[in-house]
């Protein structure tokens, strides 16, 4: 719910935002369970909720998408970036694949410590053509990095359709990296949860890593202002679910919550949302003070 | 004072802090069982084993982007891309990732990540193309390329210190050849960005990189006979650069030289002129004249001692600026 609410309020504030609606279970049931030492290495179409996670304040991560002062990074890189000292791997350009470089590197430095520390990294379905993703699951397997990648598929790279730029499936890539690839049904977050634990749990033991393709859909276009005109609504699939709706029936039927208390928790998510919003619209823009002429090199003690 | 080959001294400096620093973790190709490429590596492997010396497969871009990954989860890293060749295959992370990271991150995170590579000619005659010069224009790297194996060594133990991202470039032709005298029991480190006066002279300037150091050497004494007194700098950082040292000589000799082994089009030497240029313009007293290699790819075999700078070119072109040709 806060993953949506807050997609939402940002799409509408900037038309270039890149909007999640749909895929909210793969990535909060890809990073919910994880400790807080633990690396996280989110897709760059909106993982704000896996900061908010590790301890980020929302209305800095709403600078970030707002241009103004009080964002993580003094609004230098882009909006998606993350406070790398909650230990998330760092989105400093917008180039694809590179992120699962340096998540495997995340791992590597966890395997070099000793710790049994994981990282889990999410990329789409375009980015799984990258030369880079070879290359970082390939050297993950032969070192038995503790890390887990999850392809988080929906279906779409910007207007380019899955079936015409994926030959075979991404899962069965892992059977030539020799290493365990399943598929889930990446609109309901249970099951995510439980394949992404298994696999986080094999990584923890020093077993290497896992490839997981969570299936989802991305209902809106590539960025919120983006005019879908690559889209043809006749082809549309009519069964995709919303992982929220199939959340709530589940908390429902199982008892956990009924409608009364989710439609709390809702207030309370976009009470907080506005909050955030508000408090961030508030700032002044981010300009020529944030431009750190001096910040290019870090200084070195030695 | 032992006698080392850069090699040796490069490898002293990376067993040096090896020792000192569990965190530092070697990266690359052949690095273990075979000594590396031009026996790079040599004993690494039988010292620290392959846990911190480690194999991977041929894959740059991965293998650079897990060491960036590293650097920022607290190791230091070094990666070894085999040939400068290579380098365009992870061009990716050592463009777009490796030196945008600190700045990116608003001043957080760092990255003490260390890129050895080898460029130019070599005893082999494989993979010469030397692409230094696009990392010079990169905000985010420092990059040196050392001259003789003392500096090898103590610029190797500054990058290794550095919390920023240094490419390190050796010259292949100078890999095994000549030997110089090396301080191993010191942990004396060069500093990167400061230029040296291979050889002080009053009559031009002779601004030199990595492998035409020496032959800037040998130029000097051959014009030494013919009456020109040359000034050698090495400038050992291509960036930073020590336009300091560059600019001081210059006003002195008010003649300018410049000597690397990479093509001129856009180069090193056109930084170093463009520097002088804005620092003292009224004091060059000639023409300047930039050495490099010919604007082509360089080519294999015999082919390629044409297209190469050496102390022969050298020496005509300090006779142009001299008026004596």
């Amino acid at each position: 719910v806060v993953c949506r609410e807050l997609d939402r309020a940002l799409c509408q504030a900037n038309p270039r935002w890149f909007p999640i609606e749909g895929e909210e279970a793969t990535v909060v049931g890809s990073f919910i369970d994880l400790r807080t030492d633990d690396a996280v290495a989110p897709h760059y179409r909106d993982p704000f909720v896996v900061y908010l996670m590790r301890g980020a304040e929302m209305w800095r991560l709403a600078c970030q998408v707002l241009g103004k002062v009080g964002g993580y990074n003094k609004g230098r890189s882009v909006p998606f970036n993350g406070p790398v000292e909650l230990n998330v791997v760092p989105w400093v350009a917008g180039d694809l694949g590179t992120s699962l470089g340096t998540a495997t590197g995340a791992a590597l430095a966890f395997q070099q410590e000793g710790s049994d520390r994981v990282c889990v990294c999410t990329f789409g379905d375009g980015t799984a053509n990258r030369g880079d993703v070879h290359e970082a699951i390939n050297l993950a397997a032969c070192w038995r990095l503790p890390i887990v990648y999850v392809c988080q598929n929906n279906g779409w790279a910007i207007s380019q359709a899955v079936g015409d730029y994926v030959a075979g499936s991404i899962v069965d890539r892992a059977r030539g990296y020799g290493i365990p690839g399943v598929c889930v049904d990446g609109n309901d977050v249970d099951a995510v949860r439980e394949v992404v634990a298994e696999a986080v749990a094999r990584a923890r033991s020093g077993l290497g890593p896992s490839l997981i393709e969570a299936r989802t859909w991305r209902w809106r276009g590539h960025w919120a202002g983006d005019d879908e005109g690559y889209r043809d609504p006749t082809l549309e699939p009519h069964d995709v679910e919303d992982p929220l709706d199939l959340y709530a029936h589940r908390l429902m039927e199982r008892g956990l919550a009924d409608l009364e208390r989710l439609q709390a928790i809702h207030a309370e998510v976009e009470a907080q949302v506005s909050a955030a919003m508000t408090r961030a619209m508030a700032q002044p823009d981010t300009g020529a003070a944030e431009l750190g002429l001096d910040d290019v090199y870090a200084a070195c003690p030695h | 004072m032992p006698s080392l080959t850069q090699t040796e001294a490069i490898i002293d400096a990376i067993a040096l802090e090896m020792r000192r620093d569990p965190r530092v973790v070697y990266i690359g190709q052949d690095v273990g069982a075979m000594g590396g490429s031009l026996q790079g590596t040599r004993g690494l492997l039988a010292e620290f084993g392959p846990r911190r010396i480690r194999e991977a497969p041929i894959a740059e871009s991965g293998m650079v982007g897990a060491a960036i990954g590293a650097a920022l989860f607290g190791r230091r890293p070094i990666v070894e891309i085999s040939f400068g060749e290579f380098i365009p295959a992870a061009m990716n992370q050592l463009i777009n990732q490796a030196p945008n990271i600190h700045y990116m991150t608003g001043g957080v995170a760092r990255v003490p990540l260390v890129v050895r590579t080898r460029v130019g000619d070599g005893p082999y005659g494989g993979h010469p193309q030397d692409y230094s010069a696009w990392f010079a224009h990169v905000p985010g790297w420092k990059v040196v390329t050392p001259a003789q194996p003392c500096d090898a060594r103590g610029l190797m133990l500054s990058a290794i210190r550095d919390d920023n991202p240094v490419l390190f470039i050796e010259a292949m032709s100078l890999a095994h050849a000549p030997r110089g005298p090396v301080a191993t029991e010191t942990e004396a480190c060069v500093p990167i960005g400061k230029a040296r006066v291979a050889r002080t002279g009053a009559d031009v300037s002779l601004v030199a990189v990595g492998s035409m150091v020496p032959a800037s050497l040998r130029a000097a004494d051959t014009l030494a006979a013919e009456g020109i007194d040359v000034e050698v700098i090495d400038l050992r950082s291509i960036q930073p650069l020590d336009t300091g040292c560059v600019v001081a000589s210059v006003q002195r000799t008010r003649r300018l030289v410049t000597a690397h082994e990479a093509w001129v089009t856009g180069g090193l030497g056109a930084e170093i002129v463009a520097a002088v240029a804005e620092a003292c313009p009224s004091a060059l007293q000639a023409p300047v004249v930039r050495v490099g290699t010919a604007q082509v790819p360089t080519p294999s075999g015999k082919v390629r001692a044409h297209a190469l700078p050496n102390a022969e070119r050298i020496v005509e072109a300090v006779r142009r600026v001299c008026g004596r040709s």
